[in-house]
C-alpha cells in the first residue's frame, strides 16, 4: 500500500502551503531525485560488490541529502524573489508557476544523466522481512510507523520549540513576524528543509516498497499526495495524514473492485466531490490557499 | 419638510459575540454635507460596509430615497444612487487611470450591446468623453494611460473620488477623503465636495481631520463603541461633554480642567 | 503550397493559441483554470463523436465540440467557483483528471486504444479559425465585459460594489473559455486524425497554463506572445526532441518569473510599445 508514502510526501507539501502560502509543486521531482540518486549511489558509484553491508544505508542518507539540497536550490531562486506585489486573485501563481519551472528543469537533467527506464535497485529489501504467514509485509509497516515518527517529531517542533513558533508566526502574517524580530530570511529556507527531508524520507520508503526507481516514480506518487493534501485541507499535519491514507484506501478499494485503470476516477472524483461539498478540504482551515477577503 | 434621502433606522451589528454598532439611527437629507466621526474603532466604516452592503445587518433598516435596501445585492446599490469610496485606496492596480474612472459608470451599461462595445478602441464615445470631462473638472493631472500602482498616493486618493462620482450619485460617501493629504490639497479637495455639493449631491464623510469637517459639514453625528453619542453642528461639537470623553478619556479632561 | 514541416508548426501553434485564449480568459478574470486538458479533451471526443457516429459534416462537429466543452465549462463552473486561490487550482486539476479516466474506461470513446476521426481538417481551417478567434477575444477585452473581467481579477468586492455581477462575470469566462479550449480539442481531432485520452493529460494542463501566465494576463497581447514563443522557438533552435530543450524551458520559466513575474507582456509594456509605433508612424 502507498498510503503512508502519501501521508509523507502530503505532509511535505502542506508544510510549504501551510506556512509559506506556496504550493510547491517540485515536491515530487524532489522525491523522484532521493529514489534515483540513492540508486545511482548503490549500483554505480558505491557498488555493492563486497558484502554490501553499509552500502545501502549509505546510498540512502546520500539520496536524502540531495533531496535537502534540491529543495534549498528551489528556495533559493523561488521563494526567496518572489516577495508579493499586488493584492489581486492570480498572485499566487507567481511561485507556483516558478516551482512548476524547477519541476520540468530537474525531471529532465535526470533523464539526461540516467536516461528514461525503470532501474532496479540492486538490494531487495521484501523477502527479507517477511515472517511466516503475515499477509501484510513488514516493509509496509515499517514506513507507515517511520513515516508517522517523522511526522510526530514534525509537529512537536512546530507546536514546542522556539523555531516551530516562529515558523507559526510566518503562516500568520510574514509582515508582522518579521516586525516582531523573526528572521524570515533565515527561518523560511528550514520550511524548505523540512519538506525536503520528507520527500526524501519517502523516496526512501518507495525504494524499500518497490526496489524499483524510475525518472517518472514522482508524477503519480506527487499527484496523489496533493489529491490527499487537498482532502485534507491544506496547511493541516493531520489532515494530509488522513488524506493520506484514505488516497491509499480509495486505490486499493478501487482496484479490488473496478480494476486498475479507475484507480484515477476514484481518487480524483472523490477530491472533486469534497470540493464541491467543502471548499476547503476535509480538515481545512479556510484562511489558508485563498486569496484576500 | 423634504423627505431624507437616505434614512438609517436602528442599525445593529456583531462580529461574532461583538456588538459593533447599536441601534444607530440618522437621517441625510438631499444635498446635505453631512459628517460622521468618532475615535478609533467606533464604527465609522462598519456604517460604510453596512450602507455599501459589504456586510449585511443584524437589525434595522436602510432606506434610500423611500426605498428599503437593507438587503438589497450590493451590486444593485450602485445603481440606485449610493456610491463610496475606501479608506485603504481600493483601485484596481493594473488598470490604467482611464480605465479605473470608467468602472464607476459600469452600473450604467444596462443593455447587452453597450456592455460588448468596444470602447477601448474608439476615441470618441460617450463613456470615455464623460469620463475625461469629470477627470478634467477634479483637476486631475496625470497620464491618464499610467497605471495606478505607480501614483502617488494623494492622486489615488483624488481618482477613488472621481471613480466613485462617475455613477452620478444621489448620495456619495467618502472614508476618510483628507487623510494622508497635505494642507493645501485638503484645501483643494474641500473646496471640490463643495461643489459636488451645489450640485445636489449629498456627501455622507467619516473623517478625523476636524478642521476638514468644520470646513465642509453642516451635521456631524459622533460615534464612540458603537453607539451614536451625538448628533449636531460642527459647532456644538466642540463644546459637548460626552465627545470630549468620547476622545480625551474622563481623566485626561479632569486633569486639565474641562468641566 | 506550404513545406509539410512548416504547415505542421502552424498547425500546432494554431491549436495551442486557441487553446492558450480559453485558459486566458478565466485567467483574466482571476481565476486558475488547470485543467484546460480536460475541456480540449471535452471537444475533441464531442466532435469526433459527432464525426464519426451520427456523420455529421465537419463544421458541425466542431461545433457541436464547441458547444460540449462550453456546457460543461457552465455547469462545471458553479462549483468551482466556490472554491478560491490554490484550491481553484487543484479542483479544476482534479477535473481534467477524471475527464481524462473516464474516458480511458469508455469503451464507446475507444478506451485506451484511441479514436480515429477520418474527417479531415486542412490547415487553413485551422489559421482561420485562429484568426476569427482572437479577433474576437481582442474585441472582448476591448469592452466593458472585457474591462469587468480584468477589475474581478484585480478586487473582486470592489468590483461588485462598483455594480459589476462578478459571479456572471466569472461564469461566462469559465463557460467561453470551456468553450474555446473545446474548439481547440475539436480542430486537434480533426486535423490529426486520431486523438487518445492520453494526450489529454496533465502535462499539457501545466503546459498551457504556464503559456498564459508567463505571457501575462493584462492584456489580450499576452497568451499570443506565451504560445508562440513556446511553440516556434523550440523549432527555430532546433532542438529536437531532446531533453535539454525542456531544461531550458524551465530554466526560461524561473527567469521569467524572477523578472517578470506579471507575464512578459503587462499593460504599460503595450502601452509604451504603441507609442513608439505611433512614433515612428509619424515620421
Amino acid at each position: 500500500m502507498l498510503g503512508s508514502i502519501y501521508v509523507t510526501v502530503a505532509v511535505a507539501f502542506t508544510l510549504t502551503i501551510g506556512i509559506l502560502n506556496f504550493l510547491n509543486f517540485t515536491i515530487p521531482a524532489i522525491f523522484m531525485i532521493t529514489g534515483v540518486i540513492a540508486w545511482a549511489v548503490a549500483a554505480h558509484w558505491l557498488p555493492l560488490g563486497v558484502d554490501g553491508g553499509l552500502a545501502w544505508p549509505l546510498a540512502f542518507i546520500i539520496g536524502i541529502v540531495a533531496a535537502v539540497l534540491a529543495s534549498l536550490i528551489v528556495e533559493r531562486f523561488t521563494f526567496r524573489y518572489l516577495r508579493i506585489r499586488h493584492g489581486d486573485a492570480t498572485e499566487h501563481a507567481i511561485p507556483l508557476v516558478s516551482s512548476l519551472g524547477f519541476l520540468i528543469i530537474f525531471e529532465n537533467l535526470v533523464l539526461i544523466a540516467f536516461g528514461s527506464e525503470a532501474q532496479a535497485f540492486p538490494e531487495k529489501f521484501k523477502s527479507d522481512f517477511y515472517i511466516g504467514e503475515i499477509i501484510i509485509g513488514l516493509p509496509q509497516l515499517m514506513s507507515l510507523a517511520i513515516s508517522l515518527l517523522v511526522v510526530a517529531f514534525l509537529s512537536w517542533i512546530l507546536k514546542t520549540t522556539n523555531t516551530g513558533r516562529a515558523l507559526r508566526a510566518i503562516a500568520e502574517n510574514p509582515d508582522t513576524a518579521s516586525l516582531l524580530g523573526v528572521d524570515v530570511r533565515r527561518i523560511v529556507p528550514l520550511v524548505f528543509l523540512f519538506s525536503g527531508l520528507l520527500c526524501g524520507v519517502a523516496g526512501v520508503l518507495f525504494v524499500v516498497n518497490y526496489s524499483d526507481v524510475s525518472p517518472y516514480m514522482g508524477e503519480e506518487v506527487g499527484t496523489k499526495a496533493i489529491a490527499a493534501m487537498v482532502l485534507g485541507g491544506l496547511g493541516s499535519i493531520w489532515g494530509a495524514i488522513a488524506g493520506g491514507l484514505l488516497v491509499g484506501l480509495l486505490e486499493a478499494l478501487s482496484i479490488h473492485f473496478f480494476g486498475a485503470d479507475t484507480v484515477d476516477v476514484a481518487v480524483w472524483g472523490t477530491l472533486l466531490i469534497v470540493l464541491i461539498l467543502k471548499p476547503s478540504g476535509l480538515f481545512g482551515a479556510s484562511r489558508i490557499g485563498k486569496g484576500k477577503l | 419638510m423634504a423627505v431624507p434621502i437616505l434614512q438609517i433606522n436602528c442599525i445593529t451589528k456583531f462580529f461574532g459575540g461583538l456588538k459593533v454598532l447599536e441601534d444607530v439611527s440618522f437621517d441625510l437629507m438631499p444635498g446635505q454635507r453631512f459628517g460622521l466621526i468618532g475615535p478609533n474603532g467606533a464604527g465609522k466604516t462598519t456604517v460604510f460596509n453596512l450602507l455599501s452592503g459589504v456586510y449585511s445587518v443584524d437589525s434595522g433598516s436602510v432606506i434610500l430615497a423611500n426605498q428599503d435596501i437593507t438587503n438589497l445585492p450590493i451590486r444593485k446599490r450602485i445603481g440606485l444612487g449610493l456610491s463610496r469610496s475606501f479608506q485603504n485606496i481600493r483601485l484596481m492596480p493594473h488598470l490604467s487611470v482611464l480605465e479605473n474612472v470608467m468602472m464607476g459608470q459600469h452600473c450604467q451599461a444596462n443593455r447587452i450591446t453597450e456592455m460588448i462595445k468596444p470602447i477601448g478602441w474608439t476615441k470618441n464615445n460617450r463613456w470615455r468623453q464623460r469620463a475625461l470631462e469629470t477627470i478634467k473638472d477634479a483637476g486631475l493631472e496625470v497620464d491618464l494611460n499610467s497605471t495606478v500602482s505607480e501614483l502617488p498616493y494623494g492622486v489615488r486618493k483624488k481618482i477613488e473620488v472621481v471613480r466613485a462620482l462617475m455613477s452620478k450619485p444621489s448620495v456619495l460617501m467618502l472614508d476618510e477623503p483628507a487623510a494622508g493629504l497635505n494642507p493645501q490639497e485638503t484645501i483643494e479637495l474641500a473646496g471640490f465636495l463643495r461643489g459636488i455639493s451645489d450640485s445636489n449631491v449629498t456627501l455622507l464623510l467619516v473623517e478625523h481631520d476636524m478642521n476638514f469637517i468644520h470646513a465642509i459639514c453642516e451635521k456631524v453625528v459622533v460615534l464612540n463603541f458603537g453607539l451614536k453619542i451625538f448628533e449636531g453642528t460642527p459647532k456644538e461639537v466642540n463644546r459637548n461633554k460626552a465627545v470630549l470623553e468620547a476622545y480625551l478619556g474622563t481623566s485626561a479632561m479632569e486633569s486639565s480642567g474641562v468641566t | 503550397m506550404m513545406g509539410g514541416y512548416v504547415e505542421g508548426i502552424i498547425a500546432i501553434l494554431c491549436i495551442n493559441l486557441i487553446f492558450a485564449y480559453g485558459i486566458y480568459l478565466t485567467a483574466a478574470s482571476g481565476q486558475l483554470n488547470l485543467g484546460g486538458a480536460g475541456f480540449q479533451a471535452i471537444g475533441a471526443y464531442v466532435a469526433g463523436v459527432c464525426s464519426n457516429y451520427f456523420e455529421l459534416p465537419i463544421v458541425f462537429s466542431v461545433l457541436g465540440g464547441i458547444l460540449g466543452a462550453g456546457l460543461i465549462g457552465f455547469l462545471i463552473s458553479f462549483p468551482v467557483l466556490r472554491t478560491r486561490g490554490v484550491y481553484m487550482v487543484l479542483a479544476t486539476f482534479a477535473f481534467a483528471l477524471v475527464i481524462s479516466g473516464i474516458i480511458l474506461n469508455s469503451e464507446f470513446l475507444g478506451g485506451a486504444t484511441g479514436m480515429v476521426v477520418p474527417a479531415y481538417a486542412p490547415v487553413e481551417v485551422l489559421i482561420f479559425s485562429t484568426f476569427i478567434i482572437i479577433l474576437i477575444v481582442f474585441w472582448l477585452m476591448a469592452s466593458r465585459v472585457g474591462l469587468a473581467m480584468r477589475a474581478v481579477h484585480d478586487d473582486d468586492v470592489v468590483s461588485e460594489i462598483m455594480g459589476v455581477n462578478v459571479k456572471g462575470i466569472q461564469v461566462f469566462a469559465f463557460t467561453l473559455g470551456g468553450a474555446l479550449a473545446g474548439l481547440s480539442g475539436a480542430l486537434y481531432a480533426h486535423h490529426y486524425s486520431f486523438i487518445e485520452a492520453q494526450y489529454f493529460n496533465a502535462v499539457l494542463s501545466i503546459f498551457v497554463l504556464l503559456f498564459v501566465l508567463i505571457g501575462g494576463t493584462q492584456t489580450a497581447w499576452g497568451p499570443l506572445f506565451g504560445a508562440s514563443f513556446f511553440t516556434l522557438v523550440p523549432e527555430i533552435l532546433r532542438l529536437g526532441d531532446t531533453e535539454w530543450r525542456y531544461v531550458i524551458f524551465g530554466i526560461l520559466i524561473v527567469l521569467m518569473m524572477i523578472f517578470r513575474p506579471q507575464g512578459v507582456v503587462t499593460r504599460t509594456f503595450v502601452h509604451r510599445a504603441s507609442k513608439i509605433f505611433y512614433r515612428t508612424a509619424e515620421r
